[in-house]
């Protein structure tokens, strides 16, 4: 364990990543005690620019919401958004490829037409049909974002599986008669968990930008303050009132790279092989 | 012909996937609120019972489903994709009216951010360290993590509205009649704007993949042992690392060549482009649904003609690789 | 009508803005600037409407594209006063029964055939009575007999007097179709749909799909000399924000109304050469509601409802969200149109005079879901005013979203509590402001029926008694009618609605109809 945060302190990136997301974290804990009132309060006059007096340090929108607020609150929900989606495709992903990469043969082969069958269908269009079949509500925005993602996560535990299986520990656990829903939980899942927990940290980054995008086209939840949502709301009055949705833009860029690097970080230290020492 | 074999087998499974797709995107576009006859009443701000019931007549919508499903996908398997019902128009004649401005923007991008990225992952991964290397690092990091919306919006008013350097929208000047060069020159100035936005994103994933890539091989053992043997240093960049380290690169490249199709749908928007993903989002918001289908259809099948390729051209070049599944 | 024009020429363009704002009468013919001929208008509609066959389809942007393709018997001043056009004049009985109209010699379609009274007969009669959803209603409820009395004389007989079907001879309700080349078809299966033949100034050359549509000057209409325009294109640009950069950066000449959002109008008309006009919507006066599901639970309740009227900002509305543009509506007659009664009680925002309300009704802390109108952005930020404005008085809301399929669905099945529509007025309360408010009206499947499920005998009563009644008795039943509803509130009416064009300056007589922004190239030049 110590070695492992070693070699993660010695990415530079990656400890930047770090903290660049505990004071998102932050944010999203402290929106409710830093702006108690609704995000989608109208506070005072629409198009204040930042710095305004009265404390509105991002500007206000089109209706006189504080652009920091809803930066605060949609922290909140960017990030369970990122972290709920990456969950629910790991949660079909992960027993997929197990399943494929244990069993092999024709379970196998029926598992991964299943797959290529998601991945052959273009996924930021099956997003959006998806979201605007179900209409635009936290729970479709989710939905959609795991069905388009959960695919590759499929094929990356199949590929471990495959090789693990042949290793000599699990070779002896099948021969001592364990059985088989046990061998694949304790002995080869576990061994999977550092390739996942690298993907996962990217795929949030991904949800995160899917959503935006999402909102982006107007198929977001209109109950729920999201940077997406506040982008696509700003873009219109991008030339007068720049404020209200480059911030968001900011916090967006700023959450996708901590997240990526953090996740260079972690597959420096998790797979120390294939550290980037270079030449 | 073991290659032939190979690839009529994968046709055959191709075929297959697409068929399933169909069908589940019959279902699943059915699924959703409204038809495009309220679409239509939705739309003209005035409808009866008798106007709705005449245009669901037309459009075939009063057959039982799963007649419907069968005339579909019994029309698919001879590359008859219906009609659209909002256009009255053939499906196949509306794709194929916007499939070449797709292709041009994505080829567009596809090739811009391939060579900019291979180009760029190699100079990073020659100074590593570097301040080049830091540089082209945390370029791409920042248009890998920024939205490709917002870009598309920024550069619309850098380019178009501030500097007028560039058309902002549209596929060529409407009205000019120019033809021949000229004409390629006007849907050239067009271009640039969506094919670097859609590109950008790419460029950024290409450079780290390749420097990635690049590094990886570089502490690999021939090229150790051709360091050894005291080949000049340029000389092991060109032939035995780049060499080596494009190829997975323009493999996932390939692979995700598809997918742009599919992913335009938001440049094409914001630009004006009049590609097919700005066709299916119309499509879908007016419930037309064979358009939709259609679309859903071609870029599928766009996708699988892709991997193919990719599969291809990746088992000639490198024929101890099994092409397997 | 607000007429605006900001920048150092405004003495100078004065002219042209009285021209451009349909109020040609009133200038002396010497003081009219002399039209010139020739070149070429790009003008950006939205979205790309599904066919431009207008009899066909009634979508706004068929009706902004088609209206220069197509023509009617009549058009009508900003002031709805009848106007010649294939019908050179008319004459109406004492009795109001009988209608005769002396049709306009020497007119061709478009594609050389002469238009003459047997058009009209297969028009009114035969095709738009089976398919049009607005003439339909008229002529089947209203309409005794069509007859041919001439080659070029039509003869209308009504049932009873209806005022009102003298407003209807506009081109978007009853546009001439040629018989040759519709009688005894499909209609709605027709090849030359693709290709719509009429009689207008303007010819179809091209529809590029997902680009633009191509009209070019009627070179054999019967106006000597018009029209002035040589070309016109109909662009379709998707996203309103590269509607405004193209308008900015030359691309294009005319935003028209509803493709261009409307905060953008302020900024577009501090540029130079810019000029806006809110004028060719009169016919229509579109009147903004929020629609209430009046069957069950609070807003079953007159008090619940009448306390929402005071919670909701409609001054804000107007001020923020429409940026100014529009008026606070206080009736269900738009102050538009015919009709309007100034004598109504009005409901001041006053949110602790809704409280009060509320308290005294049945209101239990439910939610209220409220079904945003998915027409752009604009609408969105409303619903989140609208909600804002309720929540601060105590009611708890929660906004859903959907596309215009789903929109159109659920209303017009009665799944809903409240959304925000805006509908047409067509000059006649008995034309559009009816349909909403009687109970015959109460059917499924037509968001743009009474959907709220209103019902009030008489109410029925009274608006059936005055689309009958004689032209001097039917202000007294309308102003009774207006009382009524605006004590029982079946809507919250919100705003009379201006969707602002925005336009180069050098165009002139650009709107002079009461349907201005749909015919608008009969008259329309291009000062070079």
């Amino acid at each position: 364990m110590k070695a492992f945060f070693k070699r993660f302190a010695r990415n530079k990136g990656a400890v930047v990543g770090l903290i660049i997301l505990a004071i998102i974290l932050a944010a999203a804990i402290l929106a409710p005690v830093l702006y108690p009132t609704s995000p989608w309060r109208m506070v005072t006059r629409p198009f204040l620019p930042p710095m305004s007096p009265g404390g509105f340090w991002l500007g206000t929108d089109a209706l006189g919401r504080d652009v920091a607020s809803g930066i605060m609150h949609g922290a909140r929900v960017s990030l369970i958004i990122g972290l709920v989606s990456t969950l629910t495709a790991l949660a079909i992903g992960i027993p997929i490829g197990a399943l494929a990469g244990y069993f092999g043969g024709l379970i196998d082969d029926a598992l991964m037409r299943f797959t290529e069958f998601f991945q052959t269908i273009p996924a930021f269009a099956l997003a959006i049909v998806i979201v605007a079949i179900l209409q635009p509500s936290l729970y479709s925005i989710v939905l959609a974002i795991a069905i388009v993602s959960w695919p590759p996560v499929a094929r990356l535990v199949r590929g471990e599986v495959l090789s693990l299986r042949t290793r000599e520990y699990v070779q002896a656990s099948i021969v001592i008669g364990q059985s088989t829903s046990r061998i694949i939980l304790t002995q080869v899942l576990p061994n999977t968990i550092a390739p996942i927990t690298v993907m996962a940290s990217i795929m949030v980054a991904s949800a995160i930008l899917l959503e935006s995008a999402l909102s982006f086209l107007g198929l977001g939840d209109p109950n729920m303050m999201t940077w997406g949502y506040m982008i696509g709301a700003g873009r219109t009055r991008l030339i007068e009132a720049w404020w209200i949705s480059f911030f968001p833009g900011v916090a967006i860029f700023l959450t996708v790279l901590a997240l990526n690097l953090v996740g260079e970080g972690l597959n420096d230290a998790l797979n120390p092989r294939l550290s980037r020492e270079g030449g | 012909m073991p290659l032939l074999r190979f690839i009529a087998g994968r046709l055959v499974k191709g075929v297959i996937v697409l068929i399933a797709i169909a069908t589940m995107n019959f279902f699943l576009i059915r699924a959703a609120p409204g038809d495009p006859a309220s679409v239509l009443a939705g739309e003209a701000g005035a409808a009866d019972e008798e106007f709705l019931r005449q245009l669901r007549e037309q459009f075939g919508l009063d057959q039982p489903i799963m007649t419907q499903l069968w005339i579909y996908l019994t029309d698919i398997i001879t590359l008859d994709l219906g009609f659209s019902y909002r256009q009255g128009r053939p499906v196949l004649e509306l794709i194929m009216e916007r499939l070449p401005a797709t292709l041009l923007l994505t080829g567009a991008a596809f090739i811009f951010s391939l060579t900019l990225g291979i180009i760029f992952g190699i100079l990073a991964a020659r100074r590593v360290g570097k301040w080049s290397d830091t540089a082209i690092t945390t370029g791409a990091l920042f248009f890998y993590a920024t939205p490709l919306f917002w870009i598309a919006l920024m550069s619309q008013i850098i380019f178009a509205l501030w500097l007028g350097w560039l058309p902002n929208t549209g596929f060529r000047t409407i009205g000019a009649g120019y033809t021949g060069l000229r004409h390629a020159l006007d849907v050239g100035m067009h271009l640039i704007l969506p094919a670097t936005t859609l590109g950008l994103f790419f460029t950024a994933l290409y450079t780290r993949m390749m420097r990635a890539s690049m590094l990886e091989i570089a502490g690999s053992d021939f090229v150790k042992t051709a360091r050894a043997k005291g080949v000049p240093e340029g000389r092991i960049v060109r032939r035995h690392i780049a060499r080596n380290a494009i190829l997975p690169v323009v493999t996932l490249a390939g692979l995700q060549a598809g997918q742009i199709v599919g992913g335009a749908v938001l440049t094409e928007t914001v630009f004006g482009w009049p590609g097919i993903g700005r066709l299916m989002f119309e499509a879908l918001a007016q419930r037309d649904y064979q358009v939709l289908l259609g679309v859903f259809f071609v870029s599928s099948a766009m996708v699988v003609l892709f991997n193919l390729i990719t599969d291809v051209v990746y088992r000639v070049a490198d024929p101890r690789i099994e092409v397997g599944r | 009508m607000i007429q605006k024009k900001t920048g150092r020429a405004l003495a100078t363009t004065a002219l042209a803005l009285l021209l451009s704002a349909g109020v040609v009468a009133m200038q002396p013919q010497d003081a009219k600037a002399e039209p010139q001929r020739g070149g070429t208008v790009q003008l950006a509609v939205t979205p790309e409407p599904p066919s431009l066959m207008l009899g066909l389809f009634q979508n706004g942007p068929t009706q902004m594209i088609a209206g220069d393709i197509y023509e009617s018997l009549l058009r009508y001043d900003t002031d709805l006063t009848p106007q010649p056009s294939l019908a050179e004049s008319w004459e109406i009985s004492d009795d109001q029964l009988v209608y005769t109209f002396k049709l306009r010699e020497g007119v061709l379609w478009h594609d050389g055939e002469p238009f003459t009274a047997d058009d009209v007969i297969f028009s009114l009669d035969v095709f738009l009575r089976e398919v049009h959803p607005r003439w339909r209603p008229t002529v089947n409820a209203q309409v005794a007999s069509i007859e041919k009395t001439g080659d070029y004389e039509v003869t209308i007989t009504l049932n009873e007097p209806f005022e009102p079907i003298m407003l209807s001879f506009e081109v978007g309700t009853t546009p001439m179709i040629p018989r040759h080349i519709y009688e005894g078809t499909d209609y709605r299966a027709n090849p030359m749909n693709a290709t719509p033949i009429g009689t207008g100034p303007m010819k179809f050359v091209e529809w590029d799909s997902g680009s633009y549509v191509h009209l070019e000057r009627n070179e054999d209409y019967y106006l000597e000399g018009r029209p002035y325009i040589d070309e016109v294109y109909y662009r379709f640009i998707p996203d309103a924000a590269s509607r405004a950069v193209a308008f900015e950066t030359g691309t294009i000449d005319v935003l028209t109304g509803g493709s261009v959002e409307i905060f953008d109008v302020p900024r577009l008309e501090q540029q130079d050469n810019v000029c806006v006009t809110t004028a060719g919507w009169e016919m229509f006066s579109p009147h903004a509601w929020v629609a209430l599901n009046v069957r069950e639970g609070a807003l079953a309740e007159k008090s619940f409802r009448q306390a929402m009227m005071h919670a909701i900002d409609r001054d804000f509305a107007r001020d923020v969200v429409w940026s100014g543009f529009g008026t606070v509506a206080n009736s269900p007659i738009s102050s538009r149109t015919l009709f309007h009664s100034t004598d109504l009680p009005e409901y001041a925002f006053d949110p602790d005079r809704a409280r009060e309300l509320i308290a005294e009704s049945s209101y239990d802390g439910e939610t209220i879901d409220f079904l945003v109108l998915p027409y752009g952005e604009t609408w969105t930020r409303w619903a989140e005013a609208t909600r804002q404005n309720l929540e601060d008085v105590g009611i708890n809301m929660n906004l859903v979203t959907t596309d215009v399929a789903g929109w159109s669905e659920r209303v017009g099945s009665f799944n809903f509590q409240m959304t925000h529509n805006f509908l047409y007025q067509y000059g006649d309360p008995a034309l559009g402001v009816s349909r909403s408010y009687v109970s015959s009206n109460i059917v499924q499947g037509n968001p743009f029926s009474n959907v709220m499920g209103y019902a009030n005998e008489e109410v029925d009563r009274l608006f059936a008694e005055a689309a009958n009644a004689a032209s001097e008795d039917r202000p007294a039943l309308y102003q009774r009618v207006q009382e009524i509803l605006v004590d029982e509130l079946p809507v919250l009416w919100m705003i009379e609605m201006d969707f602002p064009t925005v336009y180069r300056c050098d165009l002139q007589d650009f709107i002079t109809t009461a349907i201005g922004v749909n015919d608008t190239f009969r008259d329309a030049w291009l000062q070079q």
